[in-house]
């Protein structure tokens, strides 16, 4: 019967918490128009960056007494705007860009500050002073302050390919003839699934990844674990936690807020994964995630939102306000932001010496582990897989028995915040 | 069947250096109305929150209706001193919710939800959000969250405080119907008509110990009423010096609030023969044996010197949950 008390009295505070934090109108922005809008912008993105490449137009002086650099600038210059992504190897912010450029020669160097006049009112698009040296020239390249980096780019690029030009030229060769031999050779990389599918290789898009599963966790499980610190903090300067503790013990009320701010969790994950999941299969890039990162998610996931939870609602109900909460935040925080500063050198060595030690520090664990066990590059140890499963297991019922027992003192308590040895007596007390 | 509702056995609860309940001991029977007085910072509302089980006695027994108030629950209303709402809450939705925690069915709970409201006078408020109310009608809300589930055992904490004189009446009205139903009612209140209007017994706490636990029959013949009011019917004057011949009383004194002579029976004098002195010293209009009234009691048994309430107050305030 007291069982079936307490089991009712759960559900009621969980879905009162669940209820009035996920079916409100904020939340519903938050977490379902939001990553909507984002399911329209990701594939339209690509396409925004690209035709905003502004053209690249003027005139380009070269002070070279040899006159031999201006010659090979002209012949380098991109000719049509899709010479533009050759020249930057297609890389992701490289949209076609128009290339209209006059190259004039001058001979005399005692002129470079006259130019120099002109580039500073903007009538140059760029100036090269080339000045002969032993072992070759050395090429200085000014441009205007407010020139874009994608033209400069371009500019130093089709430079360099001017100077190579002359040095193969010297040399008496054939520069078309070079560069065919010495130009790169195109290598179509495909993974082949175990059910013989083969899909294109995308480096970046797999280093990625698991920093996705990352941030999902994290967001999942934070903007839950923020939404129970500040439901706590509301109902102790509301008042409202005594009556709720006249009628159910403060374990329940625990656990219930505990369920219902999962299931916020839940949903979150469910909303940002699913429209992740539904980008990538409209690329036909399913792959990149398969079944058993999911299933580690499911892993992991209890774990981190149970770690995080309760470290909240244990601060929640040992101060009155937030800005009480942030100074009491503040060290677990330190811990919990590792998995996002250290992400890039842990999925690239997922089982180097930090990432094999962070696995295993509380609180940030799970968080680590997800983004170890979703690298592509080389699968952990099923051991150290199970092992940091059984030591986060632990954490977590550390965490929410230290959590239970501050909620229980912390509760009641008004004025001034706890210090940390305040709250290790309310951990020891009877 | 046991008849006791609420045993503390011996209950002792410090909060670091300060005994805010000393060996406190007391029963409540079923049916019974029981006022529990003190003042601010007497330790009452530590007492009724180790009662609830909100907070655990470090000495001594607490059993309430047979055990565990934590087994209880379900069966117990608790009115606490902290007023407490969820702001945002729609009024019926607040009360659902703590209909559902009490194990109430829904529609059992929209019924009784419906006829409280109008008992209460609040009717057309349950679409309204909690913020919404005033502090009187938010007061009166918390109320019927607590009577919702008809509990066995009422626990008021300060339930008149803040109320106006219509909505206090209204209240106490409610709380003798309660009675007359056979709920045992344990309140704590510093409106002393109040509780000598509704109470069967009075439990009266001071510094966290136990001063007085007794029936009002008990009090009222204890506290044995020792002043004659005497309302003379020739000059105050003239009265005065027939009465500075009488030898059955102490003292006398002229009282503008009764328009009436205050005389104080010696010491071992029955009051019945000094008041036959008084009348035939001086012809009187009016001549009665003053009752002595909860406030008195309470005035005697506390000190109630200003000061020392002052820093009893002080002391609850430091304790602002635990007093």
């Amino acid at each position: 019967m007291a069982e079936r008390g307490a089991s009712r009295r759960i559900r009621a505070i969980a879905w009162r918490d669940f209820r009035y934090t996920a079916l409100t109108k904020s939340f519903l922005i938050g977490a379902i128009i939001l990553p909507a809008l984002m399911f329209v912008a990701v594939p339209l993105l690509p396409m925004l960056i690209g035709s905003t490449s502004p053209p690249l137009k003027g005139k380009v002086v070269v002070i070279d007494p040899s006159n031999s650099i201006a010659n090979a600038l002209e012949k380098s210059l991109p000719k049509t705007p899709q010479d533009t992504i050759d020249l930057e190897d297609g890389g992701p912010n490289s949209g076609p860009t128009e290339v209209a450029l006059t190259v004039e020669s001058e001979p005399d160097p005692a002129r470079a500050d006259e130019f120099r006049l002109q580039l500073r009112n903007s009538s140059l698009q760029a100036l090269v002073i080339v000045t002969p040296n032993t072992d070759g020239p050395s090429i200085e390249l000014l441009v205007p302050s407010e020139a874009s980096p994608r033209h400069t780019t371009i500019l130093e690029k089709s430079l360099r390919e001017a100077v190579t030009r002359v040095r193969v030229e010297q040399a008496k060769e054939d520069y078309e003839r070079m560069t065919k031999i010495m130009g790169r050779a195109a290598i179509d990389t495909r993974r082949v699934s175990p059910g013989g599918l083969e899909s294109k290789e995308n480096a970046q898009l797999r280093m990625l990844v698991p920093a996705g599963f990352m941030l999902l966790l994290w967001i999942s499980v934070f903007t839950s674990g923020n939404y129970l610190l500040t439901s706590t903090i509301e109902e102790k300067s509301s008042r409202v936690m005594e009556v709720l503790l006249s009628a159910t013990s403060p374990i329940e009320l625990l656990t219930g807020k505990l369920v219902g701010q999962a299931g916020v969790a839940g949903v979150m994950l469910l909303m940002y994964g699913g429209v992740s999941l539904a980008g990538l299969g409209a690329v036909a890039m399913l792959d990149v995630v398969p079944l058993p990162h999911l299933l580690w998610m499911l892993v992991w996931f209890p774990l981190a939102y149970f770690t995080v939870a309760a470290i909240m609602v244990s601060i929640g109900s040992a101060v009155s306000d937030l800005r009480e909460a942030q100074s009491l935040i503040a060290p677990a925080m330190m811990l919990l932001i590792l998995p996002l500063m250290l992400w890039m050198p842990i999925v690239e060595n997922p089982n180097g010496t930090l990432a094999t030690i962070c696995s295993f520090t509380p609180p940030a664990g799970p968080f680590i582990m997800i983004l170890r066990l979703t690298a592509a590059n080389e699968p952990v140890p099923m051991w150290q897989a199970l092992l940091a499963v059984f030591v986060n297991v632990l954490t977590v019922a550390a965490i929410l028995w230290a959590g239970a027992r501050i909620f229980r003192v912390g509760v009641l308590m008004q004025g001034k915040p706890p210090s940390p040895m305040e709250l290790l007596r309310w951990i020891k007390a009877r | 069947m046991n008849n006791i509702v609420i045993q503390l056995t011996n209950v002792n609860k410090s909060f670091g250096a300060l005994q805010a309940v000393r060996n406190v001991s007391f029963e409540i029977q079923r049916g019974q109305v029981c006022g529990f007085l003190g003042p601010n910072g007497a330790g009452k509302s530590t007492t009724i929150r180790m009662i609830m089980s909100i907070l655990l006695p470090d000495s001594g027994a607490i059993s309430v209706l047979g055990g565990s108030a934590l087994d209880a629950k379900d069966r117990i209303g608790y009115l606490p001193e902290e007023r407490g709402l969820y702001r945002k809450m729609r009024v019926a939705d607040f009360l659902r919710f703590i209909a559902k925690l009490k194990g109430i069915s829904r529609n059992d709970a929209d019924t009784r939800i419906r006829s409280w409201l109008e008992r209460v006078e609040l009717p057309g408020v349950s679409q309204k959000r909690c913020e919404e109310l005033s502090k009187g009608m938010q007061q009166k809300l918390q109320f019927i969250a607590s009577v919702l589930h008809e509990p066995l055992l009422l626990i008021l904490d300060e339930p008149f405080s803040g109320l106006d004189p219509v909505n206090r009446r209204l209240l106490s009205s409610i709380v003798r119907q309660l009675k007359e139903s056979g709920t045992t009612i344990l309140f704590s209140t510093h409106q002393m008509e109040q509780a000598e209007d509704l109470c069967d017994q009075v439990l009266l706490i001071h510094k966290g110990e136990k001063v007085l636990d007794e029936t009002m029959g008990e009090i009222r013949g204890r506290f044995d009423p020792r002043t004659i009011l005497a309302e003379p019917a020739n000059s105050i004057e003239v009265s005065t010096q027939a009465l500075q011949n009488v030898s059955d009383i102490e003292t006398f004194r002229w009282s503008m609030e009764h328009k009436a002579f205050e005389i104080r029976v010696a010491q071992g004098v029955d009051t019945q023969l000094a008041m036959a002195s008084v009348m035939r010293a001086t012809p009187l209009r009016r001549v009665e044996l003053q009752r002595a009234t909860l406030d008195d009691v309470f005035v005697k048994l506390v000190g109630g010197t200003v000061a020392e309430i002052e820093t009893a107050e002080k002391s609850g305030k430091l304790q602002a949950n635990h007093g």
